[in-house]
């Protein structure tokens, strides 16, 4: 227990800060062996400082109150039963509440420390907020606002530290201004500054709209930031600057900070070259170093902004806006950013023995290699780079071949293949090696992912074969999950490269065959190798005759059967010198009795295709169907007894024109991307991007799949689901596809029947409610804003809070709502109520969990919470969303309030901004998909004029609101006044929907005014694009 | 972009400090949360395996050090890198030895307070605030002398 931590053994920090009936206390309760004497110490030590406070509160003689050293000791103690307790304890320790607001505000340092560390702990808890907030938020107002250095030093680190656990802060004016005062002020302390920065960082992550919601306070409060910059001497403070500048830059407005780039460039040369020189004048000042190195923190810093605001020859695609292409730097900066990367290498590579200083050299070194990428890179930088990191591979040390490869990884995805291939080639045989040896699982799957990432037409074949074995005689990785990741890159590497014909059959036979288990993986495997198989005419036999000797051995696994069941039952007729009819026919009913139902089912319809072919089996084949006319499965009953009657009806008829309609030869899939790309995890992106080269073949014979009958088995129906537009990019998040077209066009014909038959809601209960004077206001604002006012008067406020309670499932929704009570006066009898537009007849939306208020009574400036959850379950106008009412009485009279909540169909938008929106030739692609796909029927238009006028840069503005709604906009400069936005929209009983949405600017024609055209295409042909509109409009 | 929470936990898996500074998903179990990350990083083999857990949920990754009894984790976003994370931990044990002279785990236990002034004085916001240890400690040497 008393083991020390081992680094230094340096002299005691002792003072007289300590604290002596908490040390007593503390040492009491470890001391005290059994739970219950500690609980029983607890219970007691709970009820003195209980009595304590009371009696202090009631004593009105100001001499007799409690001391302020008394008053830290108790709530020192709080903090430590709390902790003690693992947070247990939270509603024993809630009366001392009110004594930590008191403590907060003492005047005396270590009481006010005291107050505000216990705060900070306990402020995770809701009920700790609802009670105390606006007391600690007015007190924390008037430290920030204070003269004490110290003092305002605590108030910025509570900032700091619940600032996004708790949305107010970052809504409070006053606190957003007396921070942003202190970043400000000339004569402030440079650690306030420093706090001060990332505080501002902290609320700005919370509420965006702190900058981009006024134009004007934008422009001139990132000139105020970007300008303590300015003082590149001072490093200290620079640390903290650099997070809030890349948050501004990557989030708010990039163009403003690309001017910082020389100035960037010239810190982070100073920081390496100087910082390594052996020259005394240019050298880094001492402190500024980290175990022998420039500092990493800064360089890291640094480098990550530079990457924010400089965009590689891959990114240009994406237009981004504002953004620096290398090839703009002048070649003074980029010839010094250009030298910190060759420096960062010989950095890395240096050999030192302290295992802190390797660590930090690396991480220089790291990140400089995946910023070089960026810097327009000559083959010959490239490879070095690989060079510098391949020879990190053999390093002894866990963290470093992990990161090498990590960069690897990375550097391998972005490179020109030739460069990389000629490196890698090199030591191919090493990295194999470390497969074989490493223990570490995720360097293990790093190894995986590096050798996919470069394996090209050449050294497939190596490749591949090393993978195998891997997973076939590997101890290290014991969970499948991984094997199951490797097959699959097998599968799709064999697809991707492979050249001979042979070969690519032969790995994918093998590859199921040792599939232990039947899982989805496996499944998507032997359903795209059926397709390609299907597709490639000169497949067809070799692929038959080499699962016929899979078959034939006992223990196949049940993969190789469904795909030999589909193949042979397709080909049978190829491969009669090897096997005949018969002989097939008794070696699926062999392998019948040894699968699953699923399996079972295609067995099945094997036999009836296999009787197509040889007629004279007929006997056995009909034996075998009656069999099944026994079986306790409902779909094998059925089965066989409709391919027995079709048997039947041939035979009647005399003629096989039935069987050979109903089981023509399969025509050819028409999927171009193969759904095994979406299972490849976290790669990097550009490295799966190639079209498979067996792929490619299938469009030519597209042409013959327009005429072709709509015949499916059930491996194609997954396949479908892929070439719906837009499901590429719910695909990232884990989000089921979007339906296909066709079905969902025909759920959405019956929805749009839905309005007309409940017009004689008109006489509803929804529709009877009169709706308070004002409730347009935080209606409209509930539609564009997450969170906000839903509702304010003299009386009271309403703050609502809108969020995906689960991120798996868009279509639910949690509304929570806070009411203030502004009156110095109590409210009581506080009830509510939520009316749904519909409650049967399959109803757009239902309201779920309704959770009771917190209470029913509200003490003046006292806040009280309801939540309750609405789940989606199809396309509706916003108009009909959620009706809130609210009664209460206040001051003797009886208040009731009416308002309706904006939930649409906008409010389902997964709002992610981390994720990489689409592209504006993708975007043109998909859009035209749907103009084809669905004709006028998805689309919908709307011509408006913007109520708030006077905004210079309408497109800007238009792009916050779009990306406020949750839409993903789509980086472009190349059309003006435009703005492309997509989406996919979720609801749970009709699955989700893409969106796109074009917004264009024009002056009106009275010329007087603007107008913005809204154009809408969805993957449903009915209203949605409507309701959409509807929304966005509301939003404007 | 920035650190999701830091924790730190003895052997037998009892919190000793935790500090969130993004709030964990509304259907999260604090409890649980850590307990997973426990049972994740006191199962991992210290000579052979990284310091890093790479998908430790489907928005945060592990950055984690032991020294003796303690394990010092910190959770980072996906896309940043591990390295500079170690880094810190490094120096916010170092900041903790100095300021109570060899620090072990009771020390902790005992001035639960100080600690978490050691902590807030090095990252506000999940960001590194000053790397200076010498800055550091006579700031930290300061407030501890103040009434």
């Amino acid at each position: 227990m008393e083991k020390r931590l081992g680094l230094s053994n340096n002299g005691a920090s002792n003072s007289n800060s300590n604290i002596r009936g908490l040390q007593i206390f503390i040492a009491d309760l470890r001391s005290s062996q059994q739970s219950q004497e500690q609980e029983r110490r607890i219970q007691a030590e709970l009820s003195k400082i209980k009595q304590q406070f009371t009696s202090s509160r009631k004593k009105s003689d100001s001499s007799n109150k409690l001391a302020g050293y008394q008053r830290k000791k108790y709530v020192s103690k709080l903090a430590y039963i709390y902790i003690t307790s693992n947070t247990t304890k939270l509603s024993d320790i809630l009366f001392g509440l009110d004594e930590m607001v008191e403590l907060l505000k003492s005047n005396v340092f270590s009481e006010k420390y005291m107050a505000y560390m216990t705060l900070e702990i306990l402020y995770e808890h809701q009920e700790v907020v609802n009670r105390v907030d606006d007391l600690v938020t007015a007190q924390l107002v008037k430290d920030l606002a204070g003269s004490n250095d110290d003092t305002v030093a605590l108030a910025l680190n509570f900032i700091g530290v619940v600032g996004r656990l708790k949305n107010g802060l970052a809504y409070n004016d006053d606190v957003i201004t007396e921070v942003f005062q202190i970043i400000r002020s000339p004569t402030a302390a440079e650690h306030l500054k420093k706090k001060a920065a990332l505080s501002f960082l902290t609320l700005l992550k919370t509420n965006i709209d702190i900058l981009t919601g006024d134009l004007q306070r934008q422009n001139h409060w990132i000139q105020r930031i970007l300008s303590l910059l300015d003082d590149s001497q001072n490093y200290r403070l620079l640390l903290s600057v650099l997070p809030l500048i890349e948050f501004i830059a990557r989030y708010v407005n990039p163009s403003q900070c690309v001017r910082l780039i020389p100035q960037l460039t010239q810190i982070l040369y100073k920081c390496l070259i100087g910082g390594t020189s052996q020259l005394a004048e240019t050298q880094f000042p001492a402190e500024y170093m980290f175990a022998n190195v420039p500092n990493p923190w800064l360089i890291t810093k640094l480098v990550s902004l530079l990457s924010v605001l400089i965009i590689s020859r891959s990114e240009i695609s994406e237009n981004r806006a504002g953004l620096l292409q290398a090839s703009n730097i002048d070649t003074d900066n980029l010839g010094k950013l250009r030298l910190c990367v060759s420096k960062a290498i010989e950095l890395g590579t240096r050999d030192v023995s302290d295992p802190m200083e390797r660590i930090v050299q690396n991480t220089i070194l790291f990140s400089l290699i995946n910023f070089a990428s960026k810097l327009d890179p000559t083959e010959e930088a490239l490879s070095n780079s690989a060079t510098a990191l391949c020879s990190l591979l053999i390093s002894s040390e866990t963290n470093i071949r992990y990161l090498a490869l990590d960069s690897l990884v990375k550097l391998c995805a972005i490179s020109e293949k030739t460069v990389i291939d000629s490196v890698c080639k090199k030591n191919l045989n090493l990295i194999c090696r470390l497969l074989n040896n490493e223990k570490d699982q995720s360097i293990l799957r790093k190894l995986v992912d590096l050798l996919y990432s470069f394996t090209n037409v050449d050294n497939v074949k190596i490749i591949v074969n090393h993978l195998l074995k891997f997973i076939l005689t590997s101890r290290t990785i014991s969970d499948n999950k991984m094997k199951r990741d490797i097959s699959v890159k097998i599968a799709v590497l064999t697809e991707k490269y492979a050249t001979d014909t042979n070969w690519f059959v032969e790995i994918s036979l093998k590859l199921l065959s040792i599939s232990s288990n039947a899982t989805n993986n496996d499944d998507l495997i032997w359903e795209r190798l059926s397709q390609i198989v299907v597709n490639n005419p000169q497949l067809h036999k070799i692929t038959c005759e080499q699962l016929v000797d899979y078959l034939n051995n006992n223990n196949t696994s049940e993969t190789i059967i469904a795909t030999g069941a589909f193949l042979i039952g397709e080909y049978a007729n190829l491969i009669t010198e090897k096997i005949s009819i018969g002989e097939l026919f008794n070696l699926f009913t062999d392998k019948y009795f040894i699968v699953s139902n699923t399996t079972k089912c295609m067995i099945l319809t094997t036999m009836i295709k296999l009787y197509k072919f040889a007629p004279e089996i007929g006997s056995a084949v009909i034996k075998f169907f009656q069999l099944e006319l026994n079986s306790l499965d409902i779909e094998l009953q059925t089965r066989s007894y409709e391919y027995l009657k079709i048997i039947q009806i041939s035979n009647s008829i005399g003629n096989k024109a039935l069987l050979d309609t109903l089981f023509s030869g399969m025509p050819s899939f028409n999927s171009r991307t193969n759904p095994l790309l979406r299972r490849l995890g976290n790669l990097p992106d550009s490295s799966v991007n190639n079209n498979s080269s067996l792929w490619l073949k299938v469009n030519k014979s597209e042409a013959s799949l327009a005429g072709s009958p709509e015949r499916r088995d059930e491996s194609s129906s997954s396949v479908q689901n892929s070439t719906s537009p837009l499901s590429s990019m719910s695909s990232n998040n884990g989000i089921a596809p979007a339906p296909p077209l066709s079905r969902s066009r025909s759920r959405m014909n019956s929805n749009v029947t839905s309005p007309i038959k409940n017009n004689g809601i008109n006489d509803s209960y929804y529709s009877r409610q009169n709706l308070s004077s004002n409730w347009r206001e935080g209606f409209t604002r509930s539609i564009s804003h997450r969170q906000g006012i839903l509702y304010s008067s003299s009386l009271i406020k309403i703050l609502y809070r809108i969020t995906n309670p689960d991120i798996q499932q868009m279509s639910i929704l949690q509304v929570s709502l806070t009411f203030i009570n502004q009156t110095e006066w109590e409210m009581s009898g506080f009830n509510t109520e939520t009316i749904s537009y519909q409650l049967q007849d399959s109803p757009s939306y239902i309201i779920q969990n309704v959770e009771s208020l917190s209470s029913t009574s509200i003490m003046p400036h006292k806040r009280i919470e309801q939540k309750f959850n609405i789940t989606i379950r199809k396309p509706f106008e916003v108009e009909k969303s959620v009706i809130f009412n609210s009664h209460f009485k206040c001051g003797g009279s009886v208040q009731f309030l009416s308002l309706k909540i904006g939930i649409g169909m906008t409010s389902t938008l997964v709002n992610n901004v981390e994720q990489p929106g689409m592209t504006l030739p993708e975007y043109i692609g998909r859009w035209r998909q749907l103009r084809e796909g669905l004709g006028n029927d998805g689309e919908y238009q709307l011509v408006v004029r913007p109520k708030k006028s006077g905004a210079q840069d309408l497109s800007s503005s238009l792009i916050q609101i779009m990306k406020r709604l949750g839409f993903q906009v789509v980086e472009q400069d190349s059309i003006s006044n435009t703005v492309f936005a997509s989406g996919i929209i979720h609801t749970k009983s009709t699955g989700n929907y893409g969106c796109l949405v074009k917004l264009k600017s024009a002056i009106s024609s009275d010329g007087d005014s603007r107008e913005i055209e809204i154009t809408c295409r969805t993957t449903s042909a009915g209203s949605l694009s409507k309701y959409v509109v509807d929304c966005i409009n509301y939003a404007l | 972009m920035a650190i999701q929470f830091i924790i730190c936990l003895n052997k037998q898996g009892t919190v000793r400090l935790v500090r969130w500074y993004e709030q964990l998903d509304s259907n999260e179990d604090t409890q649980r949360y850590i307990s997973n990350m426990y049972r994740l990083i006191s199962a991992r083999d210290h000579k052979n395996q990284s310091n890093f857990i790479e998908s430790f949920t489907d928005k945060t990754k592990l950055v984690y050090k032991r020294y003796a009894g303690l394990y010092f984790i910190m959770g980072i976003d996906l896309a940043d890198e591990e390295s500079i994370y170690l880094s810190n931990i490094h120096l916010f044990v170092e900041v903790l030895d100095s300021f109570f002279g060899n620090v072990c785990e009771l020390d902790i236990v005992f001035n639960f307070y100080k600690a978490y002034m050691v902590m807030d004085e090095m990252f506000i916001g999940g960001e590194l605030q000053e790397m200076s240890k010498d800055v550091l400690l006579e700031r930290l040497g300061n407030m501890d002398r103040l009434d």
